[in-house]
């Protein structure tokens, strides 16, 4: 009798110990992931982010504007010269295909969002479009194929040296994190473009059919593109000497023209 | 004494299936990704931040300028030498920016070629050839190691520089090259070599599957400039003045 009472009483704290350990795991656990204060937190972090966006704004107005008044005191005091006027044309031309300025065009706009969940496939927490980012840059490079001239990701411009890369749980696109919903916007032939898009088995398909993406493209007239955002540096490479003799060989000349003036 | 064996028992089963309750519900919370957005949030905000810092450099360099340009302008000296250096300088820079001029510089040499290997049974030949999304995922990775510039097979990579398999060739800027393929990267060597052959590196992905990567750091690597048209026939400049909105979304 004794023993077979000590059996139950301790078969009755084991229960107790087990059911008060899963219990409280589960809700510290609730309070760290969900519930009210995560909403309330998130909503500040938007807030967060969209004064932090206006700033970023201002600073590109005030940036853009000095610019602006520098290159009208270059066009002042350069006017004259024809040879200083062809660099300025020459200038703008490599500032644009280097992607330092804003451009706008007709083209198309295509955005890329993770599956819908449903109740089949909730998913696993993890983006899709984030995992595989190859996509997109699959999806960039066919546009360039289908001759984009200026493309951009969630804002950030496609540069020669532009990466998609994922880091961590983000995917940084010219060293800036970026998250989805992904909208790429391309300046070129919406039609060619759209087409080459969509072509049968093409990558909008795979995009839609093997990941469950949602991809939508629409075909616009007028596209604005901005500017890289960042700062260009070359720490290693450098214009081969050939190329500089030729540029301070313009440059002796302008001198030479400038003296003439004199 | 078996009494006491069986009372063990019971209490490391009940342990057991509270542990086994426990890990469920920790992996059920997993679906809720609530916290994970909350890290996008906070990390978007720091890109962010970084673009300002960026800009704010910006603006600060051209504001320097400019306060001297008209210091200068104040005290009517003439400031066409200034002006003049500041557009070569620049002219400079760009070309070499926008692919415009050989580029010259230490960095990586790294050669794809198709897998020697003998295929087994069944297995798609395709497994061991060199495609368009390799050398894509080559270049980017590298691009993330901080190459400057970059050539596949002597093409200048620039901003609409693409990379398609068509049949037997692949296409690179519009010109036609087959095997193997040649990538030049100008940057920092152990930087960009560690990248691709580190653990989880494509160079990696790509030697597993029998194909030949090689790569090496090199002193003096020149890229030639880009050579195809380049005029534009869709886009213009937008105005500098007009305020965007929303742009990074």
């Amino acid at each position: 009798m004794h023993k077979k009472g000590g059996i139950l009483v301790i078969l009755a704290l084991a229960i107790l110990i087990g059911l008060i350990l899963s219990i409280q795991m589960n809700t510290s656990d609730a309070y760290e992931q969900g519930g009210l204060i995560t909403i309330a937190q998130a909503n500040d972090l938007e807030r967060q982010l969209k004064e932090v966006r206006n700033e970023k704004e201002s600073i590109m107005v005030e940036y853009l504007e000095l610019e602006q008044r520098l290159k009208e005191i270059e066009e002042q005091s350069l006017s004259e010269d024809a040879l200083l006027q062809a660099a300025m044309k020459d200038l703008e031309r490599y500032r644009m295909a280097a992607g330092v300025l804003d451009v706008k065009g007709p083209g198309v706009i295509i955005t890329v969002d993770d599956p819908i969940p449903t109740e089949e496939n909730p998913g696993d927490g993890y983006s899709t479009i984030m995992v595989r980012s190859d996509l997109l840059l699959s999806l960039i490079n066919k546009l360039k194929d289908a001759g984009a001239e200026a493309i951009s990701i969630n804002g950030q411009r496609i540069i020669a040296r532009t990466e998609i890369s994922l880091a961590g749980d983000n995917v940084n696109i010219n060293t800036v994190p970026t998250a989805p919903p992904y909208t790429i916007k391309a300046i070129g032939n919406p039609d060619t473009m759209e087409g080459t898009l969509n072509i049968r088995y093409g990558i909008v398909e795979v995009m839609r059919n093997n990941y469950g993406l949602q991809v939508s493209i629409a075909k616009q007239e007028e596209i604005e593109i901005p500017r890289y955002s960042g700062v260009l540096r070359y720490l290693y490479a450098k214009p081969v000497d050939t190329t500089g003799a030729e540029a301070d060989e313009t440059v002796d000349i302008a001198d030479g023209s400038e003296t003439d003036q004199q | 004494m078996k009494g006491k064996a069986i009372l063990y028992f019971i209490i490391c089963l009940f342990v057991g299936c509270s542990i086994v309750v426990l890990t469920k519900t920790v992996n059920g919370q997993h679906l809720f990704v609530s916290s994970k957005v909350l890290d996008d949030y906070r990390i978007t905000i720091e890109g962010e931040r970084k673009d300002i810092e960026n800009l704010i450099k910006l603006a600060d360099e051209s504001r320097e300028e400019l306060e001297a340009l008209e210091a200068l302008k104040a005290a009517n000296e003439d400031i066409s030498r200034e002006v003049e250096a500041r557009l070569f300088q620049d002219l400079d820079f760009y070309s070499l920016a926008g692919g415009f001029v050989d580029a010259i510089g230490p960095g990586v040499e790294v050669v794809i070629d198709d897998g020697t290997r003998d295929l087994e049974f069944g297995e798609n030949p395709n497994d061991i050839l060199v495609h368009d999304l390799d050398l894509l995922l080559i270049i980017n990775e590298l691009k993330d190691a901080g190459a400057e510039v970059i050539s596949v097979n002597g093409q200048r990579i620039v901003d609409t520089s693409s990379i398609s398999c068509s049949g037997y060739t692949v296409r690179i800027n519009g010109q036609f090259y087959a095997r193997p393929f040649v990538i030049r990267a100008i940057g920092d060597g152990s930087r960009m070599s560690a990248a691709l052959i580190g653990p989880g590196g494509y160079g990696t992905v790509l030697k597993d599957w029998g194909l030949i990567f090689r790569i090496s750091i090199l002193d003096d690597i020149v890229i030639p400039a880009y050579t195809e048209d380049r005029a534009s026939k869709y886009m213009t400049l937008s105005t500098a003045d007009k305020v965007k909105e929303g742009e990074n979304n």
